[in-house]
């Protein structure tokens, strides 16, 4: 079985939806930038609190807080809420007839969700600086790379909380709080004990220092890298496997056609 | 390496459900049948028979509890997923495409992940949409057809995999009396024209007769009738008879003769009366000759009557259910 193909078709299949679904994707997004625009207010009028040090201190802080926020949200959400979506209509059994077994459909997946969702948050973060005025570092060379890293994290929750739902069902309110909850781990410094070991945090760190501070991929600290990269393949790795016993329990109970 | 002579060898498959009570649910109960190479099976049976959680469990989407599933000589367990690109599945009660994608956009996005898409695949997408009339839908969105077209899609999109075994659960469910006439001619000339392998479940014993070589009837999660379908027929064609009377039918016949013969029915004429009864035993011409009698009926003519595969399949299902 050729993964290249299955790759390519997801990501033609992916590229269809979005042109199908363009009015959705905008307003989602629109909807992101409003409420980035509530938040840039806030702080505009708590702007002696904001020195301080609080929400990390400045207003650039916030926009690469806000920016990871995003795509972490993208990769959780297109992740578990497809999965439950197309368990809704059917069309999650004809998936799982892939020669090639499913868990690769669902990586090609992950990966076309990061690379249709990266233009558009993109766009996104060019909007947040142009409103504040205030304009990072878009270093992709080093971006990227750590973006990855840091979004392992969330596609490893997302494909637990996608297993969770294949078995439980409803749980889209654990979806909601799942948001709030990658707020906190973005807002919390890292160098409060314990928290590098939380998922997103270590990597958000890093994009920080790359977008605010201009520091190049090479010159940040290996062992904080390193740190990043394994907190999110671990987390990953926990996420595929919470989903692979909850796809077991639904096969044994005949739960993946049934919503 | 010799070509096994089945397609499909399934042994004592068993699936239990157990509810949130504890109550267990035998869904399926040590099934057991065989499907040749190029052969058209029919899965008959009732709504909750078992015929779709056999069809999940030999695809890989349900486990089941025990049994033995051999496809094209290939232990389905040991080789899945890869035995997968042996088989393809339209399946009952979900959409099987993406609504918002167009009939062809589904047909290279499913047919792909099987690894079918070379030109000459291409091409044969394209037969199969003319030979569906569903070639001037191509390019609309499946949300945008008819309830028929959707499901007719849907069937293209399983056969465009091109896999030896395709599985259709329930294929004509919901659909029209003239689509389904159309599905079903369609299917008899693929069956036909390629030597692909059809399991067809269905709970309409016509799209059986008409599509099927060979059926299994299914009742209770439990396979209870396995041969082919001229020869059931043949076999019950000696058991339905056709009585016609003279003088309309006494009252209350039709009362009496039901709980004795299942599918017993009375029709009244102007000036006479028909009977058609399917008999079951050797001594059930004596049973109805008897309340004939009593009820002062005058007989005219007794005929054979030709059997259809509803008065076979309703006389089984009633003998079993008596059994259990």
């Amino acid at each position: 079985m050729n993964l290249g193909s299955v790759l390519a078709a997801v990501f033609r299949r992916d590229w269809t939806m979005m042109k199908r679904y363009m009015v959705n994707s905008i307003s989602s997004l629109v909807s992101i930038y409003m409420i980035f625009m509530l938040i840039f207010a806030g702080l505009q009028s708590v702007s002696s609190y904001v020195k301080t040090g609080t929400l990390d201190g400045s207003l650039e802080g916030t926009i690469v807080g806000f920016f990871v926020w995003t795509f972490t949200i993208y990769a959780f959400s297109n992740l578990s809420w497809n999965l439950i979506n197309e368990a809704q209509t059917g069309t999650l059994e004809q998936l799982y007839l892939a020669p090639c077994g499913f868990k690769w459909v669902g990586a090609a997946t992950a990966i076309s969700d990061f690379v249709f969702s990266f233009v558009p948050i993109m766009l996104l973060l060019v909007a947040m600086m142009a409103t504040t005025g205030r304009w990072l570092r878009m270093d992709l060379v080093s971006l990227v790379p750590l973006l990855l890293i840091t979004l392992l994290g969330a596609y490893g929750v997302g494909f637990a909380l996608g297993g969770l739902a294949l078995v439980f069902k409803r749980i889209q309110a654990l979806f909601q709080i799942m948001q709030f909850v990658f707020i906190g781990l973005l807002v919390i410094p890292v160098r409060v004990p314990g928290v590098k070991y939380l998922p997103l945090a270590m990597g958000n760190d890093l994009i920080h220092a790359v977008m605010v501070d201009g520091v190049r991929l090479w010159l940040l600290p290996p062992g904080d890298i390193l740190t990043a990269a394994a907190v999110g393949v671990v987390y990953l790795a926990v996420g595929i496997v919470i989903f692979s016993l909850c796809e077991r329990v639904a096969k044994n109970q005949g739960l993946l056609g049934h919503y | 390496m010799s070509i096994p002579a089945s397609a499909l060898q399934v042994q004592s498959l068993t699936k239990v459900f157990r509810g949130r009570g504890g109550a267990a649910v035998r869904a399926v109960d040590n099934v057991c049948f065989d499907v040749k190479r190029g052969e058209v099976l029919g899965l008959l049976g009732p709504n909750g028979a078992g015929k779709t959680t056999s069809i999940k469990c030999i695809l890989g989407l349900m486990r089941p509890d025990s049994g033995q599933i051999t496809v094209l000589g290939q232990d389905a367990q040991a080789a899945y997923p890869r035995i997968l690109g042996k088989m393809s599945a339209v399946l009952e009660g979900s959409r099987n495409l993406y609504w918002r994608m167009s009939v062809w956009e589904n047909v290279l996005f499913f047919s792909s992940l099987h690894g079918v898409a070379s030109h000459d695949d291409r091409e044969y997408f394209g037969y199969l949409l003319k030979l569906f009339s569903l070639d001037e839908k191509r390019h609309t969105e499946v949300r945008k057809l008819s309830q028929g077209m959707k499901q007719k899609a849907s069937v293209v999109c399983a056969l465009a995999r091109r896999t030896p075994m395709v599985f259709l659960d329930e294929p004509t469910l919901g659909l029209d009396v003239e689509t389904s006439l159309e599905l079903r001619s369609v299917l008899k000339r693929l069956a036909r024209e390629e030597e692909r392998t059809f399991v067809v479940s269905s709970h309409d014993m016509d799209v059986i007769q008409d599509v099927c070589g060979r059926v299994v009837i299914m009742s209770s999660g439990r396979v209870v009738v396995d041969d082919q379908v001229s020869h059931l027929m043949s076999l019950f064609r000696t058991k339905a008879y056709r009585i016609k009377l003279r003088g309309p039918a006494s009252e209350g016949l039709e009362e009496r003769l039901a709980p004795e013969f299942a599918g017993a029915r009375v029709t009244d004429g102007e000036a006479d009366a028909e009977i058609r009864v399917t008999l079951s035993e050797d001594g059930d011409i004596y049973r109805l000759m008897d309340i004939l009698r009593s009820a002062d009926a005058v007989i005219d003519e007794i005929s054979h009557e030709d059997a259809d595969l509803e008065r076979v399949y309703l006389e089984i299902v009633r003998e079993e259910r008596a059994r259990s």
